[in-house]
């Protein structure tokens, strides 16, 4: 029995669908950049650890004025 | 494999002569992703009605000039506000709609 | 020159050896069956200084090692899926030796049957929906006269928009269960990160839906004009695929 490939075999799919599909739990880029000169990875900056600082920051204080520091 | 979200590193790679621009659009990316958390909290605080009156007139103020000034300097930098859609990943949501 | 490993690309069965001989999968290797218990598993040999799980940790933050190992699995997924009822399995699944993989035929026998009854006679269809973008704020909006009008504005925009969310979340979820009539099984997936789907647009749905081949037709045409009554999303349908995301073993 010769392999048929046929047009179904073939249809098209994009490479997030594959990602998506192979890796299992979805593929999701978080956040993490590298910023690099001429080549050379110099600073790892992980936005979710920053950005999760600055919302605690942000969120009212339930119970007095939002930012006192109690010194 | 786990449940963990796979990590895919991006890199910014930046040449000298774009590289003030390109640290800029990081820059500006995160101050306007604290801009929108600072509206989205201001309009909880002032819906939770223990602002007064001038509170909240200067609140009001304070973000309208902060809006104005975020449009200046992403002009200043030739940068739309598309430019500044650095996903943040799960916390990104919290200025995008819920997924389905 | 590493040791060697197997690397598992799907489970089959009825399916002829013979019909393996064109297959490529991983670095264009050829593939070879592991047969037990009436079931064949597909594997290629790779080497372990790539596949092995240190290796691999490092490979998988290179997208574009990912992206050429990935598309060579799907091709190797879909040639087999073309002639024999197919599990595909994830990404890099390795095991030691041919020995290991019928070890493991043997002890998932049962959720193996189970995954393949179910997919059997039917293939994997995407279905995407995109909202129109948001309309930009218009350039010379005029500025608002005091904080509190300021204040006001940003919350007409943020209630319109949930107004306008609400009203396509309602649509879609009656699209969603309008195919998941037509379908044997459906699954929603996660929304797209736009910097790997490269759209600009912003997603809303994304389901997965299992389709028997004589509902094929009847199930692409649905998913093509439901959404036409509404300028604001649009349908985007994919397929027919081989059924990765229906092959999730049952394990009791």
């Amino acid at each position: 029995m010769t392999l048929e490939t046929t047009a179904r075999a073939d249809a098209q799919i994009s490479l997030v669908d594959l990602l998506d599909r192979l890796l299992g739990t979805g593929v999701v880029l978080v956040g993490d950049v590298v910023i690099s000169l001429a080549g050379i990875d110099l600073v790892r900056v992980q936005l979710e650890a920053l950005i999760t600082s600055v919302r605690s920051e942000l969120a009212p204080d339930p119970h007095g004025e939002a930012g006192s520091d109690g010194t | 494999m786990g449940r963990e979200p796979s990590r895919l590193t991006q890199r910014l790679e930046s040449d000298p002569e774009s590289v003030q621009r390109d640290l800029m659009k990081l820059v500006l990316t995160l101050v306007e992703l604290i801009r929108q958390l600072m509206e989205a909290q201001a309009l909880r605080r002032v819906d939770e009605g223990d602002l007064s009156p001038g509170q909240v007139e200067d609140l009001g103020t304070a973000l309208m000039r902060l809006e104005e000034a975020m449009a200046d300097l992403r002009e200043r930098f030739d940068l739309s506000p598309e430019d500044l859609n650095l996903d943040l990943g799960p916390l990104g949501t919290l200025v995008r709609r819920e997924p389905w | 020159m590493g040791a060697s490993g197997r690397y598992l690309v799907a489970v089959s069965r009825g399916l002829d050896a013979e019909a393996l001989s064109e297959v490529r999968a991983i670095h264009g290797s050829g593939v070879h069956m592991v047969e037990c218990e009436g079931l064949q598993a597909i594997v290629c040999d790779v080497d372990l200084d790539e596949f092995g799980e240190e290796p691999l940790r490092g490979n998988l933050e290179n997208l574009a090692w990912v992206e050429e190992m990935a598309r060579a699995h799907h091709a190797a997924v879909c040639a087999v899926d073309a002639v024999a009822t197919t599990v595909p399995m994830r990404f890099a699944t390795i095991y030691e030796s041919d020995d290991r993989v019928a070890e493991q035929l043997r002890v998932l026998r049962d959720p193996l049957t189970e995954a393949l009854d179910r997919v059997e006679g039917a293939s994997e269809w995407s279905v995407k929906a995109y909202a129109a973008p948001e309309p930009p704020e218009p350039a010379d909006r005029p500025r608002a006269e005091s904080g509190v009008a300021y204040l006001a504005q940003r919350r007409e925009a943020v209630e319109a928009r949930r107004r306008r969310e609400s009203d396509d979340e309602e649509a879609l979820s009656a699209f969603h269960h309008e195919l998941a009539r037509l379908a044997v099984a459906s699954r929603r997936l996660q929304l797209q990160d736009p910097r790997l789907s490269g759209r600009q647009e912003p997603m809303r749905m994304n389901a997965a839906y299992l389709v028997a081949h004589h509902a094929a037709e009847r199930f692409s045409d649905c998913a093509t004009t439901a959404l036409t009554g509404r300028p604001d999303l649009r349908a985007e349908v994919d397929g027919p695929w081989p059924p990765y995301s229906f092959a999730a073993l049952e394990l009791s």
